[in-house]
């Protein structure tokens, strides 16, 4: 066993910094200030996307040959890192962790060639097109419909909670395209190169923390090349479970930004009055809940880097589900904890203040900015990827052999 | 980064695991539990054969020079097979304060250790949980003819049975912390012999004005030595416990798939499956922050702060799994017969000692 402490590995440290410094504008700054999401802001988020690919920087977690920067794990997380620190908008996965690994894993030459680019570059965005109104953590129940009609197929029905599809000018979905047999067996995976087919429409939902960051998409006799199928028909549910290790395991470390959000609390502690006098940071309740909270971060970062070093605790089947769950009860306990700490100076309804390159100026400190709208947004991490009920019967049929 | 185990240290776990295996099975663990004897001298003699009791110490002192992977390579099958012998206490703890000592005449111990021909304690609980050495009160006086120890010390590990004692103490004029090494059955020693809930032979010790001559006066100025001691000690009782959450999770899984109860097996019942997930979420965290920190460790990377992590989680996540391994086991979970409830005991156990998590986890959160 061994960690690389190298002096090298602190000049890419500070050249990392550096650029950090450096190239983001200060919109894109203000943007991962303002970001109470996994979901950062969106023009900002992908202007910054093409900053980061015009150095090399979007995919770390790629394989190089197809634009990953080739880093050790330690300059993977040396990057988090210090991402994290210098707030920037986290980049969106969809593109970039779910459909550009899928192709890179099992697309055609001509798929990989036709989009990855885009992806990789900032150009395009994708939208996940899985969940409907009736099929959420039954995922494999799905109902919109795909029926073969020449070279095409023809799409009837609808997509519910579709991050961003209002931005998107692509899309992923999974359609039905047959009845026979168990209901796994009959569904397809599509690549769609427009999302302004005639007979698609897209909804935008406003969500409890008052932003429309998901939406509904509606198919109505919508015709789409074949081409766009990724594997074979009727095969799409092998295609959608190798996307969701990418998307529950995925590439990108969670810990740093969660340490981030610890770190947010921490200072804001230290200016919070406690009833029970002198300051918030310093009561022993508190302590004891930052600690055992900061402690378990650290175990989701130690259990991250062996995954990322390829030790063999990532080859256990139940590791993207286990992955998954850590995360997203660590988001929830982490804006927990820092809603808690703004108390009533967190009521205030702002989401005008909220909006980059809004005149208006928050009622309090930026940190009583964000901390509800990121608490009531983080209620999805456990529910979105397939809710965390989903993940524990999956891990525990590993553990009862099931 | 690399977390991976290497050959030898591989080969090293592969002897460990199949002795283990063929000798220490729970029922032969309980006989020596109840046996008079306070461990299994075979084990102890086995133990030697295998270089175990050398593994840590320096070529030029006659061992392995093992590194601190090698020694949580192993300990994982001491805390899955909850072994009684006092590989901790005399090896890890005690002979390492010996060994780090300048004082060469008391280097004269080390060989016997390693050949397990001698057993050291080492006296550092003050109970309550002597959660730092910064609370350690037991006081050393300098006499003319080297120190006087006053004071008590508790759950002493193989207190009754070791031929020799290292004791940390607060010299009373500089105020430093002190290691000395007496040997047991010094005039002024008073030593009340248990077993702990775990099986372990301990006892509690009373000095009442015991001399220590200069060649028992092993550091004056002994507390970065004592925290890298500890800190050895935490990652190889670490170890223990991650190989006794391994056991607990594989058993209660097994168990589950087997007890039936309304006519089908109790994991298919979503409440139980589901606490079943929770014990595999906290023995991965707990297995990866062991790895994590034992690579740490051995780049002479891990601060303070790395170990209060790793012993907060592990006794916050041992007593969990434990707890979790006896509901869901039920009446039989309860027994003393079966192997569950010993497991969640020496998991008890290892928290309690050199800090429970509630201390570990508030000092992180003072930052």
């Amino acid at each position: 066993m061994n960690i690389d402490f190298a002096p090298e590995l602190e000049a890419f440290r500070s050249e990392v910094a550096e650029f950090f410094a450096t190239a983001p504008t200060p919109a894109i700054r203000e943007a991962g200030r303002k970001t109470t999401s996994v979901f950062a802001p969106f023009d900002q988020c992908m202007e910054w996307h093409r900053i980061l690919y015009e150095k090399g920087w979007a995919a770390p977690h790629w394989p190089k040959e197809y634009g990953g920067t080739g880093w050790s794990v330690e300059q993977r997380f040396i990057f988090a890192e210090e991402y994290r620190k210098a707030d920037l908008p986290p980049l969106l996965p969809q593109s970039l962790g779910m459909v550009g690994p899928l192709l890179i894993d099992i697309g055609t030459q001509e798929q990989k060639d036709r989009y990855l680019p885009g992806i990789l570059k900032g150009e395009d965005f994708w939208a996940q097109g899985y969940s409907e109104p009736n099929s959420g953590s039954d995922l494999a129940s799905l109902s919109c419909k795909a029926e073969a009609d020449g070279d095409d197929y023809i799409i009837n029905g609808s997509k519910i909670w579709t991050t961003y599809a209002h931005h998107a000018n692509r899309m992923f979905l999974l359609v039905r395209t047959s009845n026979e047999g168990k209901k796994q067996q009959g569904i397809t995976f599509l690549l769609l190169d427009r999302v302004d087919y005639p007979g698609m429409e897209i909804r935008p939902i406003v969500g409890l923390d008052g932003f429309p960051e998901q939406c509904e998409v509606f198919f109505d006799n919508v015709r789409v090349p074949q081409s766009g199928r990724v594997g074979e028909e009727n095969d799409g549910w092998s295609v959608a479970k190798h996307l969701l290790k990418h998307e529950r395991g995925g590439g990108n470390a969670a810990s740093p930004t969660l340490m981030r959000y610890l770190e947010k609390a921490q200072e804001a502690a230290a200016q919070t009055p406690s009833a029970f006098g002198g300051v918030l940071a310093n009561d022993p309740v508190f302590q004891s809940e930052m600690g055992a909270l900061e402690a378990d971060i650290a175990s989701l970062a130690h259990f991250e880097k062996l995954a990322i070093s390829g030790h063999e605790i990532a080859r256990d089947p139940a590791f993207p589900s286990m992955n998954k769950t850590m995360n997203s009860e660590l988001v929830q306990r982490a804006s927990t904890l820092m809603m808690q700490v703004s108390g009533v100076d967190g009521l205030a309804r702002q989401l005008e203040a909220l909006r980059v390159g809004s005149n208006v100026e928050p009622l309090g400190s930026e940190f009583d900015l964000i901390s509800m709208p990121l608490y009531l947004n983080s209620r999805a991490t456990t529910i979105y990827a397939g809710s965390n009920e989903v993940q524990r019967d999956l891990i525990a049929r590993t553990v009862a052999g099931r | 980064m690399d977390f991976s185990y290497t050959e030898e240290q591989q080969m090293l776990r592969d002897g460990v695991a199949r002795f283990l295996e063929k000798t220490y099975d729970f029922d032969a663990r309980q006989a020596v539990v109840a046996s008079d004897a306070a461990w299994s001298e075979d084990a102890w003699s086995q133990y030697a054969e295998l270089g175990l009791l050398a593994l840590p110490f320096a070529e030029d002192h006659g061992g392995l020079g093992g590194t601190i992977t090698d020694c949580v390579a192993v300990a994982e099958f001491f805390g899955r097979h909850l072994t009684v012998e006092p590989f901790d206490s005399s090896i890890i703890l005690a002979g390492a304060a010996i060994a780090a000592s300048s004082n060469k005449v008391a280097h004269a111990w080390l060989e016997r250790l390693m050949t397990g021909d001698a057993i050291a304690a080492f006296a550092y609980e003050e109970g309550h949980g002597t959660a730092s050495p910064d609370l350690i009160s037991m006081k050393a006086v300098a006499s003319a003819d080297g120190y006087t120890l006053s004071g008590e010390k508790r759950l002493v590990l193989a207190g009754q049975e070791a031929d020799i004692i290292v004791i940390a103490a607060r010299i009373e004029d500089s105020g430093t912390l002190g290691l000395f090494l007496i040997e047991n059955g010094a005039p002024g020693l008073s030593v009340r012999g248990y077993s702990s809930v775990d099986g372990r032979s301990a006892a509690n010790i009373r000095f009442d004005g015991v001399d220590v001559l200069p060649s028992g006066v092993l550091d004056k100025d002994a507390a970065g030595l004592i925290d890298q001691i500890i800190a050895k000690g935490m990652l190889v009782r670490a170890a223990e416990a991650v190989g006794a959450m391994g056991a607990l999770v594989e058993m209660t899984g097994e168990y589950a798939n087997t007890r039936k109860q309304f006519g089908v097996p109790i994991a298919t019942f979503q409440a139980v499956a589901h606490r079943l997930a929770d014990m595999k979420i906290a023995y991965s965290k707990a297995r990866a922050t062991l790895i994590y920190t034992t690579a740490l460790a051995e780049s002479g990377a891990a601060s303070g702060r790395d170990m209060a992590i790793l012993k907060g989680q592990m006794g916050k996540l041992g007593q969990e799994i434990g707890e979790m391994a006896i509901q869901t086991h039920g009446g039989v979970g309860m027994t003393d017969e079966l192997s569950v409830s010993h497991y969640h005991k020496r998991l008890l156990a290892l928290d309690a000692q050199f800090g429970s998590h509630a201390y570990h986890l508030r000092r992180l959160g003072q930052r």
